[in-house]
């Protein structure tokens, strides 16, 4: 599945240190490798924007993640570097709040979700970005991110505190549906084009 | 075949001289119905089913009212002694119709379960038969009824979740909404509780935990009354109803059923549920009650109720749940070498345990050196991954702890499925491995698809394994040239054994119908395919419960362990022969006969042994058991 066949080939040596396929990420200049992690409440649809990104599928029977899954994602920008994304979507589900560091360890971004219908959600995506800002790296890149925007009707956290909490944490924000589909490519375009480039030799 | 003229008895009570299973099936149907309207003449249907109502309507009263139903109900069972099968089974079927109804008025329930009893005529199985002649244990006479409609009870649900077949069956809670006021919640015949020493709900199998929390405390208050008395409650009797408790510390569980299983059987089901929590949590959950007696667990298990109720189902149809053992996908020894080998080659580097498996089956697997995994650890992982739909998403790195290696700790488990179907499970210590785990697993399917393990897998899953129609001939007589494969014979051998049938009536020869070989040093079982007549889901979740309790009388500390049982009832003939190297548990038609039954016990033992590496998987792996 994914990238499967793509992973061995490259970097066998640098593979030691953990979830990261290698320091960093950047390979050169016009293929960049990231790990990106997911972290969010259990049923915020962090696994339902993954499987939106690198299938185009949407599942609406709700499947718990255990631990995380892995999956990979490769975009081309217009600037025509490539950019492949290597992402851990974690569980959201409490018993794995305290193992998050090993799937948020060493990752270049990290996408933090809630669901605009759920101020609870909200919270816990506060805490997520407290958690990063702590003990994530100190370059990553932090995505906030408003799922769920098709549910307008339920709305309970307003674009503007999405905004306001993103603007103050230095994170870039940004609504999505899932479902139908709306934004979850910008998310990731948006997030490539925030990537630290690899300085020209 | 030396046994045609012993089984042409049955043959002739059968009255179905036709190979053609439908016919069987209708001819089997019509010994039922005549059965039945014989059991409908001989019993007072009305009268006895007033005191059982009871029973059922105020199951989860207060502990006094037990108690006097209790002395009411045993009063009962004492004055109907005789009808006490065919009363389970109206009542039974009466907690199902109503099941089914659901919070339909009181008018309406006793409507219905009239109308049940009658036309229950139909589906009923006779209490007696001309032949039950044989030996009938404490629960002999009574099993068959009960068990049939306790199968309603489940599949009953299943069809209300809008899917039908126990492949298909719906994981998660069921029944959110109930509480223990509803009364669709009472008359559930097989409840599960977890909850903590404070009284703290953790899980229940029926209804919401939340609101639960009263009928929690009430189960808390009888533990801990008895344990202050310096005792400990191991079960309580209350009617048809068994209440099971086991205390792990301050993690409570109770089961509360009516489906007149053994004491042991409902204990190992509740160790084994225990374990499940284990799997997703370990044992130093047991920290946060020490921190924090009133600790709410609810939140830790979030998400997980598909694993404990995928698990609780698999105690009707699993028998790896009661005989802890695990069973392998049937594979050519050489396919099974392929696997094994490319496992062994990776299991080196880091990685502990190496599993291969097919649904619930193992095809292969290999530890590290010293490294053992107990059955019930394959058991208990494997219901987790499978019932865990996100593994079928994508390839996963998840902790998992196996409760008979190390309950304290987690392992680290990366999870990925080749197909629908088969998986691999690779089990390290190392939290950041994760890596070297996917490029292990990519060494492994790249061998596996050119070693065509994998397309042999599907092929044994259509296949299936021993189909007792298959059952060689004496096998001293058999010619040397013949192998012992299981695929091979399997062409060659369906018209003559097309042809014994016709013989013998139903099932395989000499009226066996099923069997389940559990090698000890193994630590394996082999099950046979079903065929008719046991046909049905509930025909074989009937005859996973009579195995089950076969078991638990040859393992009772009390009487046993015993080497042999021959029991005979309405239902079926048991056979059971325990010896130091196997267990065997073998059921033939009711009136199959005894002698013969021997011998063909024996013909099933060396049929096993011909083709022991194909359905086993031996001395592959550095295991020391």
């Amino acid at each position: 599945m994914g990238c499967s066949a793509s992973v061995p080939e490259k970097n066998t040596t640098g593979r030691l240190g953990g979830l990261n396929p290698d320091n960093g990420g950047a390979n050169d200049t016009k293929n960049l490798r990231v790990k990106l992690v997911l972290l969010g409440d259990s049923g915020v649809g962090k696994s339902c924007i993954v499987l939106r990104f690198v299938r185009g599928q949407f599942d609406p029977t709700s499947k718990v993640t255990v631990g995380a899954s892995f999956l990979c994602q490769t975009i081309a920008l217009q600037d025509s570097t490539t950019v492949k994304f290597e992402i851990w979507d974690t569980a959201g589900q409490e018993r794995y709040a305290a193992l998050a560091p090993l799937y948020y360890r060493g990752a270049a971004v990290a996408v933090v979700v809630y669901d605009i219908t759920s101020p609870e959600s909200f919270a816990k995506a506060q805490y997520w970005v407290k958690e990063l800002q702590k003990h994530g790296s100190p370059d990553i890149v932090m995505a906030l991110v408003g799922n769920k925007a098709d549910l307008h009707e339920k709305r309970e956290v307003s674009v503007q505190d999405g905004i306001d909490y993103a603007e103050k944490n230095g994170m870039f924000f940004i609504e999505t549906s899932a479902k139908t589909a709306d934004n979850i490519n910008q998310l990731f375009e948006e997030i490539a084009k925030r990537l630290p480039r690899p300085s020209t030799s | 075949m030396p046994s045609d003229s012993n089984s042409s008895s049955s043959d002739s009570d059968d009255g179905n001289p036709n190979s053609n299973a439908g016919n069987i099936d209708q001819s089997l149907d019509a010994i039922e119905n005549q059965l039945a309207s014989i059991t409908m003449s001989s019993r007072s249907p009305t009268t006895t089913f007033d005191e059982e109502e009871e029973v059922v309507e105020e199951e989860e009263e207060e502990e006094e009212q037990l108690l006097d139903q209790l002395r009411i109900t045993n009063g009962s069972l004492n004055e109907k002694l005789g009808a006490e099968g065919v009363v389970d089974s109206v009542d039974d079927d009466y907690v199902e119709s109503i099941s089914k109804a659901e919070s339909s008025g009181v008018i309406k329930e006793s409507s219905s379960s009239v109308w049940r009893n009658a036309s229950e005529a139909d589906e009923a199985e006779a209490p007696l038969t001309p032949s039950s002649s044989g030996y009938a244990g404490e629960r002999g006479s009574s099993s068959g009824g009960d068990e049939i409609n306790d199968d309603d009870d489940e599949i009953g649900e299943v069809e209300n979740d809008g899917v039908s077949g126990s492949h298909e069956w719906v994981s998660g809670k069921r029944h959110p909404n109930e509480d223990d006021a509803s009364v669709s919640w009472r008359k559930r015949k097989k409840h599960f509780f977890m909850l903590s020493h404070s009284g703290k709900p953790i899980y229940s199998r029926y209804g919401d935990e939340h609101k639960l929390a009263g009928f929690s405390a009430t189960l808390q208050a009888i533990i801990s009354f008895v344990e202050n008395g310096g005792d400990r409650v191991k079960l309580v009797r209350a009617g048809k109803h068994q209440v099971v408790f086991l205390v792990k510390g301050p993690i409570y569980l109770v089961c509360i059923s009516c489906t007149e299983e053994p004491y042991e059987s409902l204990k190992g089901q509740l160790e084994l549920l225990y374990g499940q929590m284990i799997v997703i949590l370990t044992k130093s959950i047991n920290r946060c009650f020490e921190k924090n007696p009133k600790f709410d667990m609810t939140s830790l298990l979030g998400g997980t109720d598909a694993v404990f109720s995928s698990l609780i189902h698999s105690f009707s149809w699993n028998p790896a749940t009661f005989l802890h053992a695990y069973s392998c996908l049937p594979l050519a020894h050489a396919t099974r070498q392929a696997a094994g080998a490319i496992l062994q080659d990776t299991a080196g580097s880091g990685i502990l345990f190496a599993l291969l498996m097919c649904k619930h089956k193992v095809i292969s697997l290999v530890g590290a050196q010293k490294a053992s995994l107990h059955p019930d650890d394959i058991l208990l992982l494997s219901n987790f991954v499978m019932s865990s739909e996100s593994f079928r998403t994508s390839e996963s790195f998840s902790p998992i702890c196996l409760p008979r290696y190390n309950a304290m700790a987690f392992l680290y488990a990366y999870v990925h499925y080749f197909d629908v179907d088969t998986y691999l499970i690779l089990l390290t210590t190392s939290s950041d491995s994760f890596y070297h785990l996917k490029d292990s697993r990519i060494r492994i399917e790249a061998v596996l698809l050119k070693s065509n393990v994998l397309s042999e897998v599907q092929r044994s899953l259509v296949d299936g394994g021993m189909h007792i129609q298959d059952l060689p001939v004496d096998p001293a007589s058999r010619p040397a040239t013949v192998s012992s494969h299981l695929g091979q014979p399997r062409p060659a051998a369906d018209s003559p054994g097309r042809n014994r049938d016709t013989f013998v009536g139903i099932g395989g020869p000499d009226g066996l119908w099923h069997f389940i070989y559990r090698s000890i040093y193994l630590d394996q079982y082999v099950s046979s395919e079903f065929s008719s007549p046991i046909n049905s889901s509930r025909q074989q979740k009937r005859l996973y419960r009579a195995y089950q309790r076969l078991y638990a009388s040859m393992h009772d500390q009390g009487s046993g362990p015993h080497k042999t049982q021959f029991r005979r009832d309405e239902n079926y003939v048991l056979l059971c022969w325990v010896t130091q190297d196997f267990e065997l548990y073998a059921a033939f038609d009711p009136l199959a006969d005894k002698a013969l039954a021997i011998k063909t016990c024996n013909r099933v033992c060396h049929w096993v042994k011909d083709v022991e590496n194909e359905i086993f998987l031996l001395g592959a792996s550095p295991f020391s058991w």
